[in-house]
Parts: structure tokens; sequence; C-alpha cells
């Protein structure tokens, strides 16, 4: 119940582990943020988003869009812009990755923020990215 | 039956008294917004209390813009104790809708883990995990827009915040009975209607005036242009804009997974009595 929710933080970063992550978060950034419009969030769920980084959402939202999308899929907040969300829904149908979009995303850790997120995933704070998914109760029509 | 009330840009709790009288009858729960659009208003809790005071029943909104998880979980307890037993949990209209756009937006969540931490609360736990020794008695809701972009992302949101925990849906107001029954299709084949109660907004308009505020600057409304026409072309626009709200009412109670409706007279609190008469929901 509770660790569905949000990820205790039961292993702070220490000195030594910040001087890691700033070297590894330069060798990151070089390829996610022109490759996905990586925000640094250091709790990467690229592979549940359709690659997509979701954190590029003004509302930080990591369960999908808000009520306020537009006419057409536009931001609420910046007309001029597609929510990302809408975006992730369109590459999500067409990878067949839909099932990521039924997952209840954890609360974001926010102690996390501008850290390596591969450090994360090999210190067992975030999971790894994931491959593939099923899910039963996904409302996928047949094609 | 919910109704909804705006509670004013002041510290005059008199002023939510007012407003409250004309709720007194048919009405279940009255939702006090809480800083819609991002304007500062009376809070919620606030208000709740003090209409809790006057013998309604108050649902109290939660959004995610203003507090962390902190100062929500903190007024959930407070909540709680002051006697208040609904909230319906939001993301949040974004900062710059309202009059203090510098504000710095929050969002330490959204609204679908607010409605699962609400729940766990409810459960006894915190979100670290560590127990609550009195757990706030809250029955915990949440909102739908079944008006935005794309459709299939409305029914998976929906199903989420039912898999959080929703106990009741509240909706953005109908002002499109075509995309409103899409919406229902949608929602009835895949069995959402029977794990949660749905309710259907209905908001009855003073002027085609209003109606164009509410489609230029308030996110996620969707207007039907016969119904933009009938205001514009009707002699009495308030009495056209009434007209039209109890008809969408006599519509939606036929319609099947809808459990009641969401009333919202946005600054026009008054009209609330006449609109139930008239759809026969209260008999005098």
């Amino acid at each position: 119940m509770q660790s569905d929710l949000m990820t205790k933080h039961n292993k702070p970063i220490g000195p030594r582990e910040r001087v890691v992550t700033k070297w590894m978060l330069i060798a990151e950034d070089i390829w996610k943020v022109p490759m996905f419009g990586c925000q640094r969030c250091g709790e990467c769920i690229l592979s549940h988003t359709a690659l997509i980084c979701c954190q590029r959402c003004p509302k930080r939202l990591r369960n999908g869009p808000c009520g306020g999308t537009r006419d057409g899929g536009y931001c609420e907040v910046y007309p001029e812009k597609r929510c990302v969300w809408f975006r992730i829904y369109k590459r999500s149908r067409l990878l067949r990755r839909m099932p990521f979009l039924y997952e209840i995303e954890k609360i974001h850790d926010w102690a996390l923020e501008k850290t390596a997120a591969w450090l994360n995933v090999f210190r067992k704070r975030i999971e790894w990215p994931a491959l593939w998914m099923k899910r039963k109760d996904c409302c996928e029509p047949e094609r | 039956m919910t109704a909804e009330l705006g509670p004013p840009q002041s510290a005059n709790g008199d002023a939510v008294r007012k407003k409250a009288v004309h709720f007194r009858k048919g009405v279940d729960g009255v939702n006090i917004t809480d800083s819609q659009t991002a304007i500062v208003r009376l809070s919620s809790i606030a208000a709740a209390r003090i209409i809790l005071e006057e013998g309604l029943e108050p649902v109290i909104q939660m959004t995610c813009r203003d507090r962390n998880r902190i100062a929500i979980q903190s007024d959930l307890l407070g909540a709680a104790a002051l006697g208040i037993r609904n909230v319906l949990c939001l993301t949040g209209d974004y900062t710059t809708f309202g009059n203090q756009p510098e504000a710095r937006p929050v969002f330490d969540m959204d609204a679908i883990q607010l409605i699962a931490m609400s729940r766990q609360m409810a459960d006894g736990y915190f979100l670290s995990g560590d127990p609550i020794k009195t757990p706030p008695d809250l029955l915990v809701g949440g909102a739908a827009n079944p008006f935005a972009e794309p459709m299939e992302m409305r029914w998976i949101r929906l199903k989420k915040k039912i898999d959080a925990g929703a106990a009741f849906i509240q909706t953005q107001p109908v002002f499109d009975m075509d995309v409103f029954n899409k919406w229902m299709e949608g929602v009835r084949e895949r069995g959402l209607h029977e794990q949660t109660a749905i309710l259907a907004g209905v908001m009855p308009v003073k002027s085609a005036r209003a109606l164009e505020y509410m489609k230029e600057e308030v996110p996620g409304i969707r207007i039907a242009p016969e119904i933009m026409q009938r205001m514009a072309d009707a002699a009495d626009p308030m009495e056209e804009g009434i007209r039209i709200a109890v008809e969408t009412i006599q519509t939606l109670r036929s319609c099947e997974g809808i459990r009641g409706i969401h009333l919202m007279p946005l600054l026009w609190e008054s009209v609330t009595p006449r609109v139930l008469r008239e759809s026969t929901l209260i008999k005098d």
C-alpha cells in the first residue's frame, strides 16, 4: 500500500555520491536532454512514457494529462505548445505501449531532483526501465 | 445531488452564511472551491466549517497547486478534526490563470496520487507509512473532464482515480450532450460507472457573455454551438440560462450510469432552489 505510492527515502545521498552524481549527470544530460527533453528529475520513467519526458509538463504530472487540455491537444498553460501527455498518448498507441499508461506512478521524490537517474537505478532507489508490460485490465482493443 | 459554493475574496464569514441559505433544501453536499482559477479566496476548510455550523454537509476541495504533501496531510487532519467528512481531490488550475501569476506553483503530486494518499490516511497511515492514532474519517472523491482530448486518456485517468480509491466523481459542467454521451458510453463499456458514483455537472449561466468567458478563460470547458446560439438569441438570458440548466438535468437523469447531479451556480447561488424545483428534484 504505502510502497506503491512513494519510495521511502532509505538511502540518503551522501557527499561522495553527490560528486559521482555530478559527473554521471553530465554524461546523462548529453544524450537525454536533446533526445527526450529530459528535465533531470532523477526518477526517470521514460520507459513508461514512450520515451518522451513527461516532466516537461508545467504541472510536472506523472500520471497523465490534467483536465485542462485545450482543443487539438494543446497545453492549458502554454496554448501554443502541444500537451506532452497528448504526444505520449499518441506515441504509446503507435508503439503499443498503452498498458504503461494504466499504471499509477509513484509520487515524485523531489530529493532526487538534479541527480543522475542511472545512479539511482544502481543504488536501488528507483526501478529499472521496463521493456514491455502486459495488463489484463487494460482496455486495448484487439487489432 | 451536490452543489458548489464559491467563497468570497475577503475575510467575510457572513458572505458564506448568506450563500449557504440557498442550499438548505434538496442538496446532499455542498462543495467549497479551493481558490478556483488561482484567484485568492477564503480557504475551503474555513468556509466548510462555517457552513457546517449552518447545518449543511460540506465537501472541501483540495488542490495540488498550492500545497506540498506535508501541508496537505496536515490540512486533511485539521478538516477531519473540524467535522468535515468529504474531500474532492484536484490537480488544480495553473497559477497563471489567476490574479497572482507570480506565485510558485507547487504541484508536489497530482490528483490521482492525492486520492491514493487521502485514502491511505483514511485507512490509518501517513504517506510515510507511520500509523495515525486517530485517522481522518474522509470520503474521497475526484473530478473528471469528459470534454478534453484525447477521450481515451480521460477514461484511463478516470480508471486510475477509481483504482486509487475515489468513491465519487464530479464532472465538469455539461454544455455538449453529444460529447458527454460519447464519454458515458466509454465509461459504461469499461464498467467504471459501477465502481464509483458519477455526478454530472450542470451550470446555469446568466448571460451569453458569461458563457463566452467560460469558453475562453476557464480550462476544460466545451460548449455546443446550439447553446451559445440560444443564449445569444434569448430575449431574457437569465431565464434561458435556467431553462437550459433544467433541460440538461432532465436529460442527465435518464442517462444510465449517472448517480446524481453536481450543480455549479457560479456567482448565482440564489438560483439553486428554482432550478431544483423546476427539474423536480425537490417537491415544494
